[in-house]
């Protein structure tokens, strides 16, 4: 099991770096800002019916690709590098709980359309401090009602399909939400970062499904599929804040010299190609163990989701100052990957949540 | 093939060499066990595991990097003790494989491989450190010879070494870079003294070597006459590689098992503050491994590491300073006295700590190698790089 990426591999971030680099462009994301739309519905098109993206980690018998945890981190990386605003991320993770659910019917029903982008789902998950949902009513099968606020929501306000985890008196069960429904109401926050859209999910009496098998399990998978998407899309952000900062830095001259001369400068670059170094070592060791060695993934994801959030984050705010005031205008790039960043960092359990997971997970 | 090597080496291993943690020798200790560390590396050479990727004719396997990584990850979790030849073998011998004659090759590298013969370093003075290209050992031609004077520092080794790879001032009309030489020096020979220097930890792991009117043949000059620098940054590059990429052993007193260990007996474990940070070791340990591991594998496929060795000297530097600094949240105010051998080897260690960003190249060198080599800064601005040696100003000596 190597490390390095295989011949296909290398294929496939070539051929999403040349899409990122001829569809979605960082001046794509500056109109996105300007109109308000939340994603561009051709690229999304374009990144589900040409190059399969949103199928990469669904089997082939419900409409994917099935190619891998690899190939995904591979991809999302040069998505990552480009802030391609998409619900990429919220389809893979409610693909993934309702891989990891037993029910039959929600699988053949929505598997192949999320696979396909023409379904938008997302799991309504977010931290203790962003609400709750209670299930009144219904066993098994049976509709029950939901009622709670759970914020925030990745995509929850482009969603046709929510998956909502519920307090029962089973515990807690997954739901089935139609974007539709009755009592559902979504609310588009302002996010942080301009290449993601999220939202406020309020349920007030909403009519839903229960699905079938251990919701409890599907979610700890979500989340560690959550780690390694977000390790995956930090990783590549974090090289082309690198990239970009080390350009400058042999560019741009004062004193008399590069900048990139400076210690204080040359310095903390070294630094943050370190830091993406490691962060990269460990992504890719995730990545093999998502495919080949599953009972060290969950493990694997964190360490990379750990170390690239944090470096990611710093490499961000570094390159902002490394640029010095023309990295705090607006014109300027480094805002729109400082903001990423900074949301990267925390999305779906921020670093302190996951060190303590891991510790959990190590026998800490 | 590889499949085959790899049953060999773990047989041989688990035959022949100690698991880590068994409480037998580290290897590393010296002169008491020097006559044990080579028969063990001769056993190793015996066995077909020295030298693995150096060619057939000097000693070695001439095997691939695909045996070299398989051999490193099946010896990881054993205590090789042959730690006395691994300077040698990962620096002047490599810089050797690269640079040296036809004869020095054949002269120097079996025994090396062999267990036979132990080699150190002779790079660091005490006033030439970081800046090592204005080191003032001189090497003066008479006839047939060179004539050695000057001292050495930091000098791993040297007091159980038979021979040394010296860097020398053979020009100091030159500017410093272009003056220097590389020579292989008996350190046996008459007028070398090694004395042992003591660190902040009490302990000795370093020498000074002092050379008075030391001769040496002039056939052991290794590379050209005022070209040593060029040789010195390839035996650099080694090193650095060789550091970087080591691995640490599981069993030392600051990794992330021992610290686990460490702080459920002392109750910690429940403290959250504990936690994280032994979560946060052991996600950074991994990277560091694990980068290593990448660099074995992309030489392997035919991507040298190059400059980006550095990055694993500096990663490896950093983390054995970030295991110091959760050593001592774990120990808490244990740290400050102790009584017990166990509570000993811990924080020695973590006083230890610091020691490494400065051993075998500082940070801040490594800094300035990876901004420039890796990510095409402008170079620092050497404003000593052209003038001839002998109008500098050099270490701490007053201006005149």
């Amino acid at each position: 099991m190597a490390l390095i990426l295989t011949d296909e591999e290398q294929a496939l971030a070539d051929s999403v770096r040349k899409f990122v680099a001829d569809r979605s462009p960082l001046t794509s994301l500056r109109h996105l800002i300007s109109s308000g739309e939340p994603y561009d519905a051709d690229v999304w098109k374009q990144m589900t019916a040409q190059l399969g993206l949103a199928g990469l980690t669904i089997p082939e018998e419900y409409g994917g690709v099935g190619a891998g945890v690899s190939a995904l981190s591979v991809a999302l990386t040069e998505l990552g590098a480009g802030l391609v605003a998409s619900p990429l991320l919220a389809s893979l993770l409610a693909a993934e709980v309702l891989l990891r659910l037993d029910d039959a019917a929600a699988k053949t029903e929505l598997l192949p359309r999320i696979a396909g982008g023409e379904v938008i789902a997302t799991v309504a998950v977010a931290s203790s401090a962003g609400g709750h949902v209670t299930a009144t009513g219904g066993n098994g099968g049976d509709v029950a009602t939901l009622s709670g606020t759970i914020s925030p929501v990745l995509n929850g306000a482009e969603a046709s399909v929510l998956l909502v985890p519920a307090d029962s008196d089973k515990g807690t069960v997954i739901y089935l939400v139609d974007g539709a429904a009755d009592g559902l109401t979504r609310t588009r926050l302002t996010s942080v970062d301009h290449s993601r859209s999220l939202a406020r999910v309020q349920l007030s009496g909403t009519p839903a499904r229960a699905l079938a098998g251990d919701a409890a399990a599907a979610l700890a998978a979500a989340s560690d599929l959550a780690n390694l998407a977000l390790a995956s899309e930090s990783a590549g952000a974090m090289k082309a804040c690198l990239d970009m900062t080390s350009a400058y830095a042999r560019i741009r001259v004062a004193f008399g010299q590069p900048i990139g001369a400076f210690q204080a400068v040359k310095h903390r670059l070294a630094d943050m190609e370190k830091s993406w170094e490691l962060g990269h070592a460990a992504l890719r060791d995730a990545a093999r163990a998502g495919d080949a060695e599953p009972g060290r993934f969950s493990v694997a994801a964190s360490v990379a989701r750990v170390l690239l959030a944090s470096a990611y984050a710093d490499a961000a705010v570094d390159t902002v100052q490394l640029h010095g005031g023309i990295g705090f205008t607006w014109e300027h790039d480094a805002h729109l990957y400082y903001k990423n960043g900074l949301s990267n960092k925390v999305l779906l359990g921020g670093p302190g949540d996951q060190l303590d997971r891991l510790a959990d997970s190590l026998g800490i | 093939m590889n499949d085959d090597f790899r049953a060999r080496a773990r047989a041989w291993l688990a035959a022949n060499a100690p698991r880590r943690g068994s409480g037998e020798d580290d290897g590393e200790s010296g002169q008491t066990t020097i006559a044990d560390q080579k028969a063990f590396q001769a056993k190793l050479y015996d066995a077909g595991f020295a030298g693995i990727t150096w060619p057939k004719a000097y000693g070695g396997q001439g095997l691939t990097g695909a045996e070299q990584i398989i051999w490193s990850q099946e010896s990881r979790d054993y205590d090789l003790p042959s730690g006395a030849f691994f300077i040698g073998i990962s620096m002047p011998g490599n810089t050797l494989v690269e640079l040296g004659t036809e004869e020095q090759k054949k002269r120097y590298l079996p025994p090396m491989l062999r267990g036979e013969e132990i080699w150190c370093q002779l790079f660091s003075e005490p006033g030439a450190g970081s800046d090592v290209a204005s080191l003032q050992t001189s090497a003066i031609r008479d006839g047939d010879e060179w004539v050695l004077n000057g001292q050495k520092v930091w000098t791993s080794g040297a007091q159980f070494s038979d021979y040394g790879a010296i860097l020398a001032r053979t020009d100091v009309s030159k500017p410093k870079h272009n003056g220097i030489s590389m020579f292989v020096v008996d350190m046996h020979a008459p007028g070398v003294t090694v004395r042992p220097l003591k660190v902040a930890t009490g302990h000795s792991p370093f020498n000074e070597v002092f050379f008075d009117n030391v001769r040496v043949p002039a056939n052991a000059l290794i590379g050209e006459e005022n070209k040593g620098w060029d040789a010195a940054v390839v035996m650099l590059r080694h090193e650095r590689i060789a550091i970087g990429t080591m691995g640490s052993s599981r069993t030392s007193p600051l990794a992330f098992d021992s610290l686990r260990d460490l702080a459920a007996g002392l109750g910690r474990t429940s403290d959250q503050g504990v936690r994280r940070d032994l979560a946060e070791l052991y996600a950074r340990s991994k990277a560091v491994q694990l980068f290593a591991l990448l660099l074995r594998e992309e030489s392997q496929a035919g991507r040298l590491p190059g400059a980006r060795g550095s990055v694993a000297k500096l990663a490896g530097s950093e983390l054995g300073r970030f295991a110091g600094d959760v050593a001592a949240d774990v120990l808490g105010d244990q740290l400050a006295a102790f009584d017990e051998d166990a509570m000993a080897a811990v924080t020695i260690s973590i006083i230890a700590a610091p020691g490494s960003a400065i051993a075998g190249g500082t940070s801040e060198i490594q800094r300035n190698i990876i901004g420039e080599r890796v990510l095409g800064l402008a170079k620092d601005p050497g404003v000593d790089r052209a003038t001839p040696f002998n109008q500098l100003r050099v270490g701490t000596q007053r201006q005149s």
